[in-house]
């Protein structure tokens, strides 16, 4: 059962802004980041596996230090605060439950830490709005993993927190549970009227979760913005294998604005301007396929004609290698798979409309993927610009309002991201 | 008609195991059988008129309580030292562990002359400690010092052990909730070190109880079980100083047994049980 806005009065509102931010172990950096979410709003943190995504949380609510840089709560300042004093509300990977503690215990050790009152009944409500209420005597030992995540859940939720965030929740249940879990997740997240940060290497519970969404690749922030818009334009290479996007292979600008990859050809995709090689990326999932030849209707003007490679009847969407030059992959639905009729060996015509086409420029890239900004005159990311990464910290003013609430939209821009409202 | 499977295990004589009980066998017998001869070697007559004996009794006594208050201290001492090797990642870590266990390689009659240095009248403390009226030198307190510079290392090792087993992701989620170190120290870490630490304190106290080098040298008299069993050996003979060992056995035997039952828990979960 959701919990609703109404249950949860008692929460502070504001928002979660971080400018500047700096951590390090060892010889890992993460930083320079800026984010900010707004209170009602969930920032998806996308990365792959040690990019700093723990890190960054752990910085965040203070059980790591940070080197520089502002945390601002609810237009407080948190940077040296204590993570007792910081009023956030963490969910760990494993759910890291107290399992000398019975589940109702876990949820009231919060409250009772901040010497607020924690009587069971209270916990017993969070409970049952997590839809555990039966669980409230059972030992943690005893739960399944979906199960321990609701438990970590209703006790973060428990201290009332003003920022909920939320390490890699669903990374380590079986895929049944964690589908059921991303939609009981979307649930609660969207009812909360505080800010959350949710981490993951998941692409498709980025996606499902997040409004916004920032990547992170070797502790770098690569991009941040409203989720559809950095999946539709992701910054750099490296971002875009992250969002799901394929390597097509080199192409050359033939012609301002148009670049080739073998067979193919594909106008307007760069700035007219730009000349050389680039790496082209495209969306397997919108590759046009025709059972037909010639026919051009299906796929439009700029199909090219190739043969099916081999089909792979994986589920939700089945692949499809098509044997053009370079190599495509098509994932479709079984249902257009049976309409097309196509078999290995078949002829077929494959497009790719411009909007999944993405160019990228090849140079030091191509070599260290995710080390470089987006090239100024060939692609510009919609919201945020990667910070150069100084060893030094940046200075800030004194603090310019609570975002979210009063602080102006070329604020929010300066900082990095310019989100709509919430939803 | 069978057939053999290629690459099956031939069953036969297990030679393996075997020979792992052959040789481990013939240690625990090593161990027993001294323990087994000495306990029959000693009529109930000669335990009665020993248990009798008022220096017999206060030896005995005086053992089992020094080495209850040294288990007490070390665990008390031996604790926040065994927090900070489980969880610091401080400069010179390796060579605090080293220190800890320093006193498992000194040799205990070398440890009680350096005690006794240190200790003496004349010592870096014994000195300020005689002004203001306690004296090592042959003391109770002697005697503690004796027997917790010897098993110290088996207090802060296992309770090392157990901090170590604790993920440190639960100390983060008490902070996270609002807990202060003490606070996630005291109701999350120790908890679940719990067992560890009273395993450490019942081998400080066998260690204890059993300490004669360190405490012959530092504190002859009053004398422990041990130093009274030597003094009977030395001018009884051994008849009667084997009645004197075997009731020494009895006691340390009992109570280490009835300790380690209540640090593994076992026998709180049965008092538990009966109660209930």
């Amino acid at each position: 059962m959701p919990i609703s806005a109404a249950e949860t009065d008692a929460l502070h509102y504001g928002g979660l802004s971080v400018r500047g931010l700096t951590a390090s172990a060892g010889s890992f950096r993460l930083g320079p980041v800026d984010l900010t979410v707004p209170p009602g709003r969930v920032l998806v943190v996308l990365g792959p596996s040690g990019a700093g995504k723990t890190m960054l949380l752990e910085t965040i609510c203070g059980l790591r230090p940070q080197l520089c840089g502002q945390i601002r709560l609810s237009g407080a300042e948190l940077t040296g605060l204590a993570p007792e004093r910081r009023g956030i509300g963490l969910v760990f990977q494993d759910a890291a439950l107290f399992p000398h503690l019975s589940v109702r215990e876990n949820v009231r050790f919060g409250p009772r830490a901040r010497g607020r009152a924690a009587d069971a009944a209270t916990a017993d409500s969070l409970l049952r709005r997590v839809g555990i209420g039966h669980l409230a005597n059972r030992s943690p030992r005893t739960l399944s993993g979906g199960e321990r995540q609701r438990v970590a859940l209703a006790r973060a939720l428990a201290i009332r927190p003003r920022l909920l965030l939320l390490d890699e929740p669903l990374s380590a249940l079986d895929q049944p549970t964690r589908e059921e879990m991303r939609a009981f997740l979307q649930d609660v997240l969207a009812d909360l009227d505080i800010p959350a940060v949710h981490v993951t290497h998941d692409r498709d519970e980025a996606l499902s979760i997040g409004d916004d969404l920032a990547i992170i690749i070797g502790g770098r922030l690569v991009q941040a913005g409203p989720a559809g818009q950095v999946t539709a334009a992701p910054a750099d290479q490296a971002a875009a294998r992250l969002l799901g996007w394929v390597h097509l292979g080199s192409g050359t600008i033939a012609e301002p604005g148009t670049v080739r990859a073998g067979q193919f050809t594909f106008p307007d995709v760069t700035d007219p301007q730009a000349t050389g090689t680039v790496q082209v990326y495209y969306r397997p999932e919108d590759v046009l396929l025709d059972s037909h030849p010639n026919d051009s209707s299906g796929t439009g003007a700029g199909g090219v004609v190739t043969v099916i490679g081999g089909i792979v009847p994986t589920r939700p969407l089945a692949r499809i290698s098509l044997a053009s030059d370079p190599p495509l992959t098509a994932l479709v639905l079984h249902r257009d798979l049976e309409r097309l009729q196509a078999r290995a060996g078949d002829p077929v015509t494959a497009a790719l409309p411009r909007a999944s086409v993405r160019v990228f420029p090849t140079a030091l890239e191509a070599s260290h993927p995710g080390l470089l900004a987006p090239q100024p005159g060939t692609y510009t990311p919609p919201t945020a610009r990667p910070a150069a990464r100084s060893t030094r910290c940046r200075t800030f003013g004194p603090p310019v309002g609570n975002p979210g609430h009063g602080r102006s939209s070329a604020d929010r821009g300066r900082l990095g991201l310019r989100l709509p409202p919430r939803r | 008609m069978s057939t053999r499977v290629p690459g099956a295990a031939r069953r036969g004589w297990p030679w393996f195991a075997v020979a792992m009980w052959l040789a481990g066998g013939l240690l625990l017998a090593f161990i027993v059988l001294p323990i087994i001869r000495l306990a029959v070697a000693a009529p109930p007559s000669s335990l009665r008129q020993a248990a009798a004996t008022a220096d017999v009794r206060d030896a005995t006594l005086l053992s089992l309580q020094a080495a209850a208050i040294t288990a007490g201290i070390a665990t008390l001492l031996g604790v926040p030292l065994a927090y900070l090797l489980a969880r610091g990642t401080f400069r010179g870590r390796s060579l605090v562990q080293a220190v800890v266990d320093l006193p498992l390689v000194v040799p205990h009659t070398v440890a009680g002359i350096a005690l006794l240095f240190l200790l003496g009248r004349t010592g870096w403390v014994g000195a300020p400690a005689t002004r203001l009226g306690v004296s090592f030198y042959g003391s109770q307190w002697g005697i503690i010092a004796a027997m917790l510079f010897v098993s110290a290392p088996f207090a802060v090792n296992s309770a090392r052990v157990a901090f170590e087993a604790v993920d440190p992701r639960l100390e983060r989620a008490a902070r996270s909730l609002g807990a202060s170190p003490w606070h996630a120290f005291r109701r999350v870490t120790l908890p679940l070190a719990v067992r560890g630490v009273l395993t450490g304190a019942v081998l400080v106290y066998a260690r204890s109880i059993s300490e004669f080098g360190a405490v012959v040298i530092v504190a002859y008299y009053p004398a422990t079980a041990p130093v009274e069993i030597y003094n009977l050996f030395l001018q009884s003979g051994l008849t009667q100083a084997t009645a004197a060992a075997v009731i020494l056995l009895i006691v340390t035997l009992s109570t280490f047994l009835v300790f380690r039952a209540l640090a593994s828990g076992r026998l709180l979960t049965r008092i538990d049980h009966a109660y209930s």
